[in-house]
């Protein structure tokens, strides 16, 4: 791996993004609608004081120059102006960036100390009780809606037994270590759960494969341990087709997750998103999809360069 | 002219409404008796239900007693300054800005006061102002050539803003400046451009002068709120601190705003204002108000004490809500109502024959069923609570075999799939309400039903957000069910006038037209009421717009907090949060 690969890579994302922006602002721009209709549907507001408002926003340029003139501030790294707060893009997408990098950041975390052990132990002891059971449970685990689990726990843990606030940030006037503890740990909880099942089977089918191989068998037959054997010969292997999923579902966290955000009242990047789309906020949605896109494209030539790091054999040069 | 008119609910920036109030006399129709066995009758002792009555005593009453004195017939409580009320709101708040905020101003009622309020019985009452401007007490002069208008405004002495300085008339001619100022974006600018100039000739006197005759002037400008000039001047208004951070003269400060999560407001010790007993205005302590998108959690908050009051229960949670111990709901009145609209480019909705069938096809009383019973059925877009309603209006009685005959005279045969057609043309349109609102979505799917029975289609065809307005304006739908909400001073002909901005159906009708004319261009009440009645007529004869049910605010709150009031508004629900307390 080398310091000319990475710089290629980056090298290359910049077409890409290009190429990115300009499909994601035609996207927005045909949807039905747009940031003015707020204005259109008010009796009051004049013809004239609409066009100074599209003025004031450069909506009354055509969609291709309006393109052209976000992307000649986006380069010198301004990012425009929010329609629906009037703030600048940036400083909301930071202050939202915070609570999303703590709740998706905890929620991987916990994945991915929960799927590697359940996708290890289901691989080596196949078509066991066990790994039925596993195998069950992940099944449940990614078909259970978000906002029915959500309701749940925040019924149990919060009206019932009164343990954990049932949605927020931290509590007015605290914020203290314990206090946002207890706040992120039903939304982590739940935020979790679905990766975890769909994790602990793609490590569970890689080291199925793994298992199968002549080396393994060769290492058995030198008298390792299945302990050895597993954890010393396969597991890494067997992480390889894992880490591109792990690495893209890294990339989305800084997406925010929409649902789970608006159920515990999230002050993070997925409700910025759905408040943004809902008034067709221009700037600020420009602003969060190319972060979500830039996230992606980084985590690709991460998950890339992890290949190498797992498998010698893998060379970038 | 003011905009008057926006729909329940809606997301986006429609907050134009100074809607007024009906306050009215308070009557509790049972006790709450917690121990009742039966399911519904406990159902309805837990909810209050303020009956609006017109009497003139409340008129031009102050703002400060208003509250008290219709809560003079409640038990005594003592009233104690102390407690925190947390308010579960759905929404985001995107600025504490009054003027530019996209929402109903819950949060800045609190903090930020006009001259004016929509006061009791859809009168004005006055807050920074000592009186509400009249022909009769001179306080409105208009020009000989009756064409402008002069209205004088005298100000409450001795009123400071949170930062300690005093309010003066500068600050109300700044206000109109500031918002006039085209480089200010806005949500609305309602009632600045009919301002020809604003005389001070002293400091606790304010002389608007108008370029024309406007009746709905007391429901824009100065009523939304004043601004503070010693702070502003000079600043960008767009971009200033003041969005967040708000200095008013109101009884809450804001303490804290924590985007996308609440808004901290607490007692400003140096109100204006002092309760009837002498005590110190305001009462509580602090106003928290918790933006909380998702109407379960909002509810699951309430169940674990975590909020105390929820100002906007949808009519489907009514029934959780009241299971909840401490949780009352209170039931106040709205300047809404619930109507099916007919887009007139629909050949066949175009034909009055198919539209009586249609209004003699919708049994409202099954509506009012469907949402818990407590919309009301109505014959006429001017709610009841308006002294221009007229009781008179012709309305259709439910009755699906006439509704079938009218459809058979007119020559709309019942086609072997139950759905009629006449000239190529099936009897089946596209019905539209805003997705997502369960209580739209329900009452459409029973009017569905209904519909079908005399052989007419609908098939939903619903849409959201900035599509749904989109569609709405631009009839993108063959029927449309929805809510309208008034203000305290409405206008008709935005919704059915040639043109008009809420005119999606392509409606238009000459003697409507003259009618609505009549009603908004005079300041005389009895020609107002003359041409009201006149509209009132057209519109249940001519039947573009259905009107069904009216519409009742579910408050949920804390059975602690004494000296509520409801407000038909969500923008003005705290608009009085001075007199509250906890018990």
């Amino acid at each position: 791996m080398s310091l000319g690969y990475v710089l290629r890579r980056l090298f290359s994302a910049v077409p890409l993004l290009l190429g990115i922006s300009v499909i994601l602002f035609s996207i927005i721009h045909l949807a039905p609608g747009g940031p003015l209709d707020m204005y259109t549907e008010n009796p009051a507001v004049s013809k004239e004081a609409l066009d100074q408002i599209a003025a004031a926003y450069g909506l009354d340029q055509p969609v291709p120059v309006q393109y052209v003139l976000w992307l000649k501030s986006m380069v010198v790294g301004d990012w425009g102006y929010s329609i629906r707060t009037g703030r600048p893009v940036l400083t909301e997408i930071v202050l939202r960036l915070g609570p999303t990098l703590e709740l998706g950041g905890l929620a991987l975390l916990l994945s991915l100390v929960i799927a590697i052990p359940l996708g290890i132990i289901s691989a080596s002891r196949r078509g066991s009780k066990l790994d039925s059971s596993l195998t069950l449970a992940s099944f449940a685990g990614i078909s259970i809606p978000v906002f029915w689990l959500a309701l749940l726990l925040q019924l149990l843990f919060s009206v019932q037994l009164g343990w954990l606030p049932s949605a927020g940030y931290k509590s007015i006037g605290g914020g203290d270590f314990m206090d946002r503890l207890s706040h992120i740990v039903m939304p982590a909880a739940v935020l979790s759960l679905a990766t975890v099942a769909s994790w602990s089977r793609f490590i569970r089918s890689g080291m199925i494969d793994v298992l199968n191989q002549d080396y393994i068998r060769t290492a058995y037959a030198k008298g390792r341990s299945e302990r050895g054997v597993v954890f010393l010969h396969a597991l890494r292997n067997a992480m390889i087709p894992a880490v591109t999923v792990i690495a893209v579902d890294f990339a989305t966290v800084i997406s925010g997750a929409v649902i789970t955000e608006t159920v515990f009242a999230w002050p993070g990047i997925g409700r910025l998103f759905m408040e943004s789309m809902d008034g067709r906020d221009y700037p600020m949605l420009m602003g969060l999809m190319m972060m979500g896109s830039l996230g992606i494209i980084m985590a690709n030539i991460i998950a890339d360069l992890a290949y190498a790091a797992l498998d010698p054999r893998i060379r970038y040069g | 002219m003011s905009i008057v008119s926006f729909e329940q609910g809606d997301e986006l920036p429609i907050r134009r409404v100074m809607v007024l109030l009906s306050r009215g006399d308070r009557t509790k129709t049972g006790n709450s008796r917690r121990g009742n066995s039966r399911k519904g009758n406990r159902q309805k002792d837990e909810i209050m239900t303020f009956k609006l009555t017109r009497r003139a005593a409340l008129q031009g009453m102050l703002a400060g007693t208003a509250a008290l004195t219709t809560m003079r017939a409640l038990p005594a409580w003592a009233q104690a300054k102390g407690g925190t009320l947390t308010v579960g709101l759905t929404y985001e708040i995107d600025t504490m800005n009054v003027y530019s905020t996209g929402f109903l101003g819950d949060a800045q009622a609190a903090v930020v006061e006009g001259l004016l309020a929509p006061g009791a019985d859809a009168k004005y009452v006055p807050v920074l102002a000592t009186e509400v401007p009249t022909i009769e007490n001179g306080g409105i002069v208009v020009s000989e050539d009756g064409k402008t208008m002069k209205v004088s405004y005298k100000l409450r002495p001795d009123v400071k803003w949170h930062d300690g300085e005093a309010f003066t008339s500068a600050d109300v001619k700044y206000t109109w400046e500031a918002v006039k100022d085209e480089k200010f974006i806005a949500e609305s600018k309602d009632g600045t451009a009919e301002v020809e100039s604003i005389d001070t000739p002293d400091d606790l006197t304010v002389i608007v002068n108008y370029n024309t005759i406007l009746p709905t002037f007391a429901s824009t400008l100065f009523t939304f709120g004043i601004l503070p000039k010693h702070v502003l001047e000079g600043t960008d208004l767009n971009t200033s601190s003041y969005n967040e951070t708000p200095i008013g003269t109101g009884p809450f400060k804001v303490a804290e705003f924590a985007r996308g999560q609440y808004v901290v407001v607490e007692r400003f010790d140096g109100y204006w204002a002092k309760a009837e007993n002498g005590d110190a205005l305001p009462y509580l302590d602090k106003i928290i108000f918790k933006m909380i998108p998702d109407t379960n959690t909002l509810l699951t908050q309430l169940k674990s004490g975590e909020v105390t009051m929820v100002v906007s229960t949808p009519y489907s949670q009514a029934s959780q809500v009241q299971g909840i111990a401490g949780i009352t709901i209170v039931k106040g009145p709205l300047l809404s109502w619930q109507h099916l609209d007919f887009n007139f480019k629909k050949p066949s909705l175009a034909d009055i024959k198919v539209r009586q069938a249609i209004a003699a096809g919708i049994d409202r009383a099954i509506l009012s069923k469907a949402q818990g019973g407590f919309p009301q059925p109505i014959s006429s877009p001017v709610v009841p609570v308006f002294d221009f309603y007229d009781p008179n209006t012709p309305v259709i009685a439910y009755d699906p075999a006439a509704a079938n005959k009218i459809l058979d005279d007119a020559g709309y045969a019942m086609g072997g799939d139950g759905v009629r057609a006449k000239d190529g043309e099936r009897l089946s349109y596209a019905f539209m309400v805003q997705s997502g609102r369960a209580d739209d979505e329900l009452a459409q799917q029973v009017i569905i039903a209904q519909l079908k029975a005399i052989g007419i289609e609908a098939t939903a065809n619903n849409q959201t957000g900035v599509a749904y307005r989109e569609a709405r304006y631009k009839g993108g739908y063959d029927l449309i069910y929805g809510r309208w909400i008034t203000s305290a001073d409405p206008v008709y002909s935005v919704f059915w006038g040639t043109g008009g901005a809420n005119n999606g159906q392509s409606y238009s009708n000459p003697a409507l037209d003259a009618a609505f004319q009549k009603f908004e261009n005079t300041l005389d009440p009895a020609i107002r009421k003359e041409g009201a009645a006149e509209f009132q007529k057209i519109l249940a004869d001519d039947l573009p717009t259905i009107s069904l049910t009216t519409n009742v605010s579910l408050i949920a709150v804390t059975d602690k907090l004494k000296n509520f009031v409801p407000n038909p508004t969500n923008m003005t629900n705290f608009v009085h949060t001075a007199e509250w307390y906890m018990a």
